[in-house]
């Protein structure tokens, strides 16, 4: 067993001349929540995209550098870019269920990836629903429209929806951030419920929301992770002034 | 949000293993200072160092929950509140060590009916009472019964008033054991303060329950 | 009243004027052909052929001939039109490729209805042999109809918000997938709208046709897609104009023009219908 969960080394990436990530060393270990934290445009965001290669569908990018999850080069030449997307899941700032039933919102990362068994894509569902804490509110509605949940139910789904193709990895890109204070605190229950079986990283605005739920924070300003190191560390004693001006709100 | 009740759970917990720990604590010295047991005054000694690092944990863990959490309103203050509590805790623990402390010092047994006269045992019942009192206010968070404590104390204040004229008395008749005299007022001292750090505990957790501000407030009693 | 707030309120009741106008000059015109139309259709009118030079009986074959050609024009034009739709917003990224094909569709779009009924004729009558045939007036058709399709198909799909397309591929989904399972069940609705577009604009026309399909009197069924047909519009036109008895024929071109517009009218309610309970199952919040 490979001893990191992800491994990140020396990422350089480009987005034609502009230089987003600068030399990203980082790495996770298995069942910890890892929290980037960093003003907007400070490449938290890119470098999460990086994991399920989601940049390559962005034109002009441009990198060097390795990723590592589960040991396995994310970027060699044999990595089937869709099977990497299901072993690593996403959920995004906002809600995006498919305009399908919520079964087959769950349901739909199963389903592109060929497994046709009812019985076994059924399973899958409803577990992957139990799991993402929705089951109780959506058990008798699971015909229904996803468009009928309310936004915190709504991204519970989209995690349920990931949890369903068993990732390896769990990529969660502000998930909370368009959500009222009781659908946050759903979220980051959850989040820190699902940490017993996956390995989660966070991208987030909220410094209280890393402070709660997260065993590391990595700050990152310019394209740099300045800063990486247990969460207690970070918000206690960073040790850059940096991030010490960045999490006491006296930036710039 | 579930893991912040659990985290503030965990530190009450806490601070009530430290307050059980102090009030042994006390009830070791009254007894190792009534018996002139070395060894009891050797435990305390041993103890001491797990009170003191009790007040590190606590310190540590109101630092991480304030940090990592940002408890609010009930939260924060009890996050407060234990905060300060941690501190009377340790000073109790620290009078309580420095008491035993005399028994090393001296070369014989104190002398039962000084003892008495200083009303040392009194004092030490007083206080224990209390603490005991806020034990249980503690766990059951109720300020009801904190406010018992602060009665007790204007009884701990009194006796501590009359103790240099009970010494002066007691000096003239027994001048062999002056020694012995100053140095019980000097225990009287520090139960007086254990008193008032029992107190000060007391108007935590009020301040914890009911948001409100006692310290420098004048009570009526 | 200020200065200002009377020369506002006085530019804005101009303009409601003028807008309100236009749904006027509608009237008018549906007024127009319904009242002098509906006198002469009853079912007769619908069902039978014309007879006495066409100022009596009915307009039967032009009907049936003109919803042949939406048939044929939309059986060839959407596949195409929708294909060439996905094919450029969701697999061409901007390059200069994707713009040539823009501009060109728009330029298709321009090209006078007459030059394409010209068109068809030199390509699909004559070179490829088709003769005045429903297929031949059908593709001529199709052709005008294509850039309609291709940019309110564009349209539709560029409405569908790009988060879930990140969804489904962030779900292991491939491009086919995702456009397959999720964008085009989205963007049906609106697709569909492109459609009833288009039919409301190849219904009308009758300049495409003109030589390539249109017979001026034909007074029965065809019985293959090789036979040419009358047609509404180009009946209407001969009604009004080149008829034998323009005069006695006026009445006739009325009731065209009324079974035009209705033909128009119920494909467009229709439609409607058919996007609005398909919206229901794919609306966003």
């Amino acid at each position: 067993m490979p001893e990191y969960k992800v491994e990140v080394k020396n990422l350089d990436l480009f987005y034609g001349d502009f230089q987003a990530l600068k030399k990203i060393n980082f790495t996770a270990e298995p069942n910890t929540v890892s929290a980037f934290i960093g003003p907007s445009g400070c490449g938290k965001s890119t470098l999460l995209r990086m994991f399920n290669r989601m940049n390559d569908l962005i034109d002009g990018v441009r990198f060097t550098g390795e990723i590592y999850i589960d040991g396995k080069d994310v970027f060699a030449k044999s990595v089937d870019v869709d099977g990497l997307r299901k072993s690593v899941g996403m959920v995004f700032q906002k809600p995006n269920p498919f305009p399908k039933t919520i079964f087959e919102n769950v349901a739909y990362g199963l389903r592109v990836n060929g497994v046709n068994d009812k019985h076994f894509i059924e399973k899958q569902v409803i577990e992957a629903i139990k799991k993402a804490a929705l089951w109780d509110e959506v058990k008798d509605k699971l015909k229904k429209s996803a468009m009928e949940l309310s936004g915190g139910q709504q991204q519970r789904l989209c995690i349920a929806r990931t949890l369903a193709v068993e990732p390896a990895l769990i990529l969660m890109d502000e998930p909370a951030s368009a959500l009222d204070p009781i659908s946050t605190g759903k979220i980051e229950d959850l989040i820190f419920e699902l940490k017993n079986q996956y390995t989660i990283i966070i991208v987030t605005h909220n410094l209280q929301q890393a402070g709660r739920i997260s065993d590391y924070t990595a700050f990152f300003y310019l394209g740099e992770l300045v800063e990486w190191n247990k969460t207690k560390i970070i918000f206690t004693n960073p040790s850059d002034i940096r991030t010490q001006n960045y999490i006491t709100g006296r930036f710039g | 949000m579930t893991h912040i009740p659990n985290e503030l759970n965990a530190l009450k917990l806490s601070l009530l293993e430290m307050g059980n720990l102090v009030i042994n604590q006390l009830v070791k010295t009254k007894s190792a200072l009534e018996s002139f047991d070395q060894e009891l005054v050797e435990e305390i000694s041993r103890n001491e160092r797990r009170v003191d690092a009790y007040e590190l944990k606590i310190n540590l863990d109101c630092e991480n929950i304030l940090a990592l959490m940002s408890p609010v309103a009930n939260d924060l203050r009890f996050v407060l509140s234990a905060l300060r509590t941690n501190y009377n805790l340790e000073r109790i623990g620290d009078y309580a060590y420095n008491i035993s402390i005399l028994v090393r010092e001296i070369e014989k047994p104190i002398d039962a009916e000084c003892l008495m006269e200083m009303r040392i045992p009194e004092m030490f019942n007083i206080s224990l009472k209390m603490l005991q009192i806020m034990y249980a206010a503690m766990e059951n968070d109720d300020a009801v019964q904190a406010r018992q404590v602060f009665k007790k104390d204007n009884k701990l204040d009194e006796i501590k008033m009359v103790s240099n004229r009970t010494a002066a008395d007691l000096i003239k008749r027994k001048p062999d054991e002056v020694l012995t005299i100053l140095s019980l007022l000097s225990v009287i001292r520090k139960l007086e303060r254990v008193g008032d750090q029992t107190k000060n505990m007391a108007e935590e957790l009020i301040f914890h329950l009911e948001a409100k501000v006692l310290r420098h407030a004048k009570r009526k009693t | 009243m200020t200065g200002k707030q009377l020369k506002q309120s006085l530019v804005f009741n101009i303009f409601r004027l003028i807008s309100l106008s236009v749904v006027a000059i509608l009237f008018v015109i549906l007024g127009f052909i319904v009242t002098r139309g509906i006198k002469v259709v009853n079912w007769e009118f619908l069902t039978s052929m014309p007879k006495d030079q066409m100022t009596h009986g009915g307009i039967y074959p032009a009907i049936i001939g003109t919803l042949c050609l939406i048939a044929g024009s939309m059986v060839f034009a959407f596949p195409i039109g929708v294909m060439s739709a996905i094919y450029m917003n969701e697999y061409l990224k901007e390059s200069f490729l994707k713009k040539f094909i823009r501009t060109m569709t728009n330029n298709l779009a321009g090209i006078p209805s007459i030059v394409f009924g010209l068109f068809g004729m030199a390509l699909f009558v004559n070179t490829m042999k088709f003769g005045d045939s429903i297929i031949a007036g059908s593709l001529t058709l199709g052709l005008m109809a294509l850039p309609v399709i291709i940019r309110t198909t564009e349209e539709a799909l560029k409405s569908v918000d790009d988060s879930l397309r990140i969804g489904s591929y962030a779900l292991g989904a491939t491009r086919l997938q995702t456009i397959r399972r999720v964008v085009l069940p989205v963007a049906f609705p609106n697709i569909l709208t492109g459609l009833i577009l288009s039919i409301g604009r190849v219904s009308g026309e009758t300049a495409p046709i003109l030589f390539t399909v249109a017979a001026y009197f034909l007074p029965k069924l065809p019985s293959s897609i090789f036979d040419s047909v009358m047609a509404l519009p180009y009946h209407l036109y001969v009604l009004t104009t080149s008829g034998t008895n323009v005069t006695e024929s006026r009445p006739m071109a009325y009731g065209t023009a009324f079974v035009l517009i209705m033909i128009v009218l119920i494909l467009n309610l229709l439609a409607n219908l058919v996007r609005r309970i398909a919206g229901k199952k794919t609306k966003m919040n």
